[in-house]
């Protein structure tokens, strides 16, 4: 791929052409195996996953299989489920990318600013990033479980919060929260560092209290770090399953898209419709992130240094 | 700002830190307590247990089921790590250090890996892997693992080379190494700390992954340890294998913990990387 | 649904599990000694499963060696690994423990090979009809019946008026209520949860009012026909909104259920025979006061003196109930290398001395008839007659190769039974199952 033409021919003497041209076969044997490996298990699959789409085929039903148009993606759309499972995801990703956007920036507050133990803070920090969703859903799960958690034992008795739709999502929620806030606030942090001192002092001495500075100076040079951190988490959260699968497998009306599409593959074994399901959360998370890069200018990480060097 | 510590200052402060460090810490204090409860007291809802034992450690490595799951863990997490982050290295410092058409096209098709749903891959990737016999075996984890942490390895590793002093291949250059000479002999060398957190982040992708584990697996002989615990069996219809569970969750916490005791400033540096120079 | 068993040896379990796990540890890569099936089952029951094979191990003189290894604990994750492993090709798996409900859609989708005529007609001889009939899909035996298992109402003898059990729902009902007025224990304890225990209650309910889910060839759905879907979810709907309902109704499974009668609360439950050794285990259950109400004082009487069977209740004055049937059967993976070493131990892992093992260790009711005629099994059985009066009513669920799918729309659309609306829902609960039969819809 990175043998195509050259965009604009290089305006400089012969030599610098050659150098050009040497510096572009290197770049294309260091590509090279990055580009097939992304497109082998990516670009393939996805174009076979449309292929499946559009067949009827359900590993119970081998002889029956079939070339069905759309009616698999019509299935899917007039479904209920979908749209409950579509909603459950939306709902999940706007709260929980909300609490974490507020806690994410009050945790980088507190580790740029705190006074002592900062590093403490800062590792500490990392370990809900690092241990395993499945792990962390589990603790979860046990805590709300009935007579066996220290957190169900404190509701009143005979109530299972994880076997109602809100209780279930609300922990559903707060597992992905307590996941994923650290990541947000080091992002965040990043940013906070881009924000020079001397300026809140300025405003210090103009008489801007904290909140004003928070809101005008603070957040508005955040911008960027903001909008790439709730870029990349709306998107994550989007694809949620992990931590509703060992929550609550989806039941009592908390299946995400993930799961539905989960289920439909493997416990009913039905290719076709899974597909249809697969490819449009596909079509959906290609749409959030395209409002995102159009309508709020988040700037797509890594997009901007190229051309230049 | 300078702030004065007032003694008051200092106790709101600590109240801060220590909420912070509460809330990292108490689901991974639960699971240890639960690991270290006996049977009879799993249940007794007790943050802090009231007897301790190691029987669930003892009792989960014990069986195939875990140990199994723990060697493919490891095993595929780690040549997983190694050829993503060799694959990236590659790819990072095309991108950093040469002009060529359709860098664009690569920025653009792996961060849109990025952010792929998985789920979108487990059917395709499920039938084809059972047509071309890859279907629970190491390789059908790994190539998947591989494919999604490359993003993640190429913004990394380009954020640190962007940020190596290049005057040093300059100079190997004028002394008449060619490009990939130079790569060789001057940019690995400096580059070693973006590859070693790469890895990093790469190894807790692949360690963390559930959905293409329990997808594209269905024996011991590839099933991963996040997989294996949620089919591990209670030894009866009505016991709950609540303590094996928490044990197992424990063994596959402690090593991600010792990473980021060790290796703290070198994560929250790749984590950052891709965001801010953005 | 497998419904759940006894689990009062506990401790032999355990101490089997682990013996059970070493030779899976030791027979890694050791193939190549002669034929070695393997025999997955559900944990529930894996003991018995074990020495079984061992036995029958022993009986094949060396022909072949049976290796007994355990699956996951939920049957839709037992089903889960059982499908995946075989359409990934794996040729490790030989016999398998199947659910009753599975034999069509692994049948049809060639998951499992069908019995060989021979085998298929003495399999036949001595086994419970109604047993026999879950194991086979167009007129073919796919799995053997190994256990069978069905419901029946379950009492409290000191809250009767009359100290008779209620024949019908509505009677159970209204002496719930009754109790509820008088303060005394009135919860009706059903598997009201969203999972298989749902549709197995609706499934009872309905065929019992004369109806059926889909017809005989597994794709025409049935439930429209007459009054008996709305008959069934009126009960159901009933049942959830009595004066005096188990406020956690719609979260129980068998194992609530069982617990909440042995804690004093309910005055009935329908369940599987598992309840009765369940009690005795927990040394009755609580202590209940004069007035039948649970107390942590020892007045000397306690829940299990005053627990008692009964057929289970029909949904109309004189009918009888058609109980919906469990259990086990034993089929044979189309990917096995040794289908013939498969039959053969397959009749031997149901004969009658490792059912009676079932039986009597295991709590599960056997699928050979002469059993229920052996003093030994009647001694250790003691709800026997009312068990096999049961399964001679017994009703089949849906045979389709959907079933699971059919099964998922029901539970997910009846669960909270009381917000059912039994005359609005019959035509929706109508078109989904439609839809999942077909394999045109979502499963939830």
């Amino acid at each position: 791929m990175t043998v195509a033409a050259p965009q604009r021919p290089a305006a400089g003497d012969a030599r610098r052409s050659e150098g050009a041209k040497a510096e572009r076969r290197l770049a294309a044997w260091l590509c090279a195996p990055a580009v097939i490996v992304m497109l082998a298990v990516t670009a393939y699959p996805i174009g076979y996953a449309v292929w499946l789409s559009l067949l009827r085929y359900d590993l119970r039903f081998p002889q029956e299989r079939e070339f069905v148009g759309l009616s698999n993606y019509l299935a899917v759309l007039t479904d209920g489920y979908w749209w409950s499972a579509f909603t459950v995801t939306v709902a999940v990703t706007v709260v929980s990318v909300a609490i974490e956007l507020a806690l994410g920036l009050g945790l980088a507050l507190i580790m740029h600013r705190t006074l002592f133990g900062r590093g403490t803070v800062r590792t500490l920090v990392l370990i809900p990033y690092g241990m395993v969703t499945v792990a962390a859903a589990f603790s979860w799960q046990y805590a709300w479980t009935p007579g066996t958690g220290y957190l169900a034992n404190l509701l009143p008795e005979g109530s299972a919060p994880l076997t109602e739709q809100i209780p279930a999502l609300a922990i559903v929620v707060l597992a992905e929260v307590w996941k994923t806030t650290p990541f947000m606030a080091l992002l965040l942090l990043a940013g906070l560092a881009l924000v020079p001192d001397d300026l809140l002092r300025a405003a210090q001495v103009d008489g801007a209290g904290p909140w004003q500075r928070l809101t005008r100076i603070i957040l508005p040079m955040m911008k960027p770090a903001i909008l790439v951190a709730l870029l990349f988490r709306t998107l994550d959260a989007f694809r949620i399953f992990d931590n509703i699968y060992v929550l609550t497998r989806g039941n009592n009306g908390t299946a995400s898209v993930s799961i539905l599409g989960y289920d439909n593959l493997f416990k009913a074994f039905n290719l076709g419709i899974g597909s249809a399901i697969s490819i449009t959360i596909f079509i959906c998370v290609a749409i959030i992130a395209f409002l995102f890069v159009k309508g709020f200018g988040a700037a797509a990480p890594g997009s901007e240094p190229e051309g230049r060097r | 700002m300078a702030v004065v510590a007032t003694p008051g200052r200092k106790a709101g402060w600590s109240l801060l830190n220590l909420l912070v460090i509460v809330y990292a810490l108490i689901p991974v204090l639960w699971i240890a307590s639960l690991s270290f409860k006996p049977t009879s007291s799993v249940t007794d809802g007790n943050f802090i247990p009231r007897e301790l034992t190691l029987d669930n450690y003892a009792g989960i490595f014990a069986t195939s089921q875990f140990t199994r799951a723990l060697i493919n863990s490891i095993g595929i997490a780690i040549i997983a790590t190694a050829l993503a982050v060799t694959i990236g290295t590659m790819a990072a410092y095309a991108i950093a250090r040469l002009n060529f058409p359709g860098k664009k096209l690569l920025i653009g098709v792996s961060l849109m890996i990025a952010m792929f749903p998985q789920i979108s891959l487990v059917s395709p990737l499920f039938e084809i892997e059972r047509a071309v016999g890859l279907f629970d075996t190491w390789p059908g984890l790994i190539l998947p693992y591989i494919t999604f942490s490359l993003p993640l390895a190429i913004y990394t590793l380009s954020a640190f080379f962007r940020e190596i002093p290049w005057e040093l291949e300059k100079a190997a250059k004028m002394d008449g190494a060619t490009p990939a000479q130079a790569f060789r002999s001057v940019i690995v060398p400096l580059a070693a700390p973006g590859v070693v957190t790469s890895a990093i982040l790469v190894f807790i992708f692949c360690w963390n992954d559930f959905l293409f584990a329990i997808s594209l697996t269905s024996t011991e002989a590839s099933r991963t340890v996040p997989a294996a615990i949620s089919n591990f069996t209670g030894s009866s219809q009505f016991e709950e294998p609540t303590g094996s569970i928490a044990a197992a969750a424990m063994v596959i916490t402690i090593p991600i913990i010792l990473f980021v005791l060790f290796f703290q400033r070198r994560i929250v540096a790749g984590l950052t990387s891709g965001a801010v120079k953005g | 649904m497998r419904p759940r068993r006894d689990g009062r040896r506990r401790g032999i379990g355990l101490l089997a599990a682990a013996l059970i796990t070493a030779p899976a540890l030791a027979g890694c890569g050791s193939d190549d000694q002669g034929v070695v099936l393997r025999f997955y089952t559900p944990a529930d029951g894996a003991t018995q499963y074990a020495q079984a094979a061992a036995d029958c191990t022993e009986a094949a003189g060396g022909r072949y060696r049976i290796e007994q290894r355990t699956l996951p604990r939920q049957a839709d994750e037992q089903r889960l690994q059982l499908a995946r492993r075989i359409v990934g090709g794996d040729e490790t798996l030989d016999i398998l423990g199947m659910d009753v409900t599975w034999t069509a859609e692994f049948a049809e989708a060639g998951w499992i090979r069908p019995f060989p005529p021979r085998v298929a007609d003495q399999v036949r001889q001595g086994t419970l009809e109604a047993a026999y009939e879950t194991g086979t899909w167009e007129n073919r035996l796919f799995a053997a019946p190994l256990n069978t298992n069905t419901q029946l109402l379950w009492y409290r003898t000191d809250l009767m008026p009359g100290g008779r059990p209620p024949q019908t729902w509505d009677e159970m009902i209204d002496i719930a209520e009754q109790l509820a007025t008088q303060d005394r224990p009135s919860w009706i304890e059903v598997q009201a949860a969203q999972y298989e225990g749902l549709t197995v209650w609706f499934n009872t309910l309905l065929t019992s009012a004369g109806g059926r889910i889909v017809g005989e060839d597994g794709t025409t759905v049935r439930l429209r026909e007459g009054d008996a879907t709305r008959q069934a979810l009126g009960v159901m709907k009933r049942v959830a909104t009595a004066r005096g309902v188990d406020p956690s109704l719609s979260q129980r499974d068998e194992g609530a259920s069982r617990l909440a009668m042995e804690d004093g609360n309910a005055a009935f439950q329908v369940n599987y025979p598992f309840v009765l050794p369940g009690i005795q285990e927990n040394d009755g259950g609580s202590f209940i006061d004069e007035r039948g109400n649970p107390t942590s004082r020892d007045t000397g009487r306690r829940v299990g003196d005053v627990f008692a069977w009964a057929p289970y209740p029909a949904v109309e004055p004189g009918g009888d109930a058609n109980v919906t049937i469990g259990g086990l059967n034993l089929a044979v993976s189309s990917t096995s290398r040794y289908p013939p070493q498969a039959f053969e131990a397959v009749q031997c892992l149901r004969n009658r001395p490792n059912q009676l093992r079932n039986a009597i260790d295991g709590g599960v009711p056997p699928t050979l008839e002469a059993l229920y005629t052996d003093p030994a099994f009647q001694r250790e059985y003691p709800a026997w007659r009312a068990i096999k009066a049961s399964l001679d009513d017994a009703s089949v669920r849906p045979e389709s190769p959907a079933y699971q799918s059919i099964s998922i729309v029901i539970s997910a659309l009846l669960n909270p039974p009381s917000e059912i609306d039994p005359h609005a829902m019959v035509g929706e609960l109508a078109s989904q199952v439609e839809a999942a039969v077909n394999s045109e819809g979502l499963v939830p």
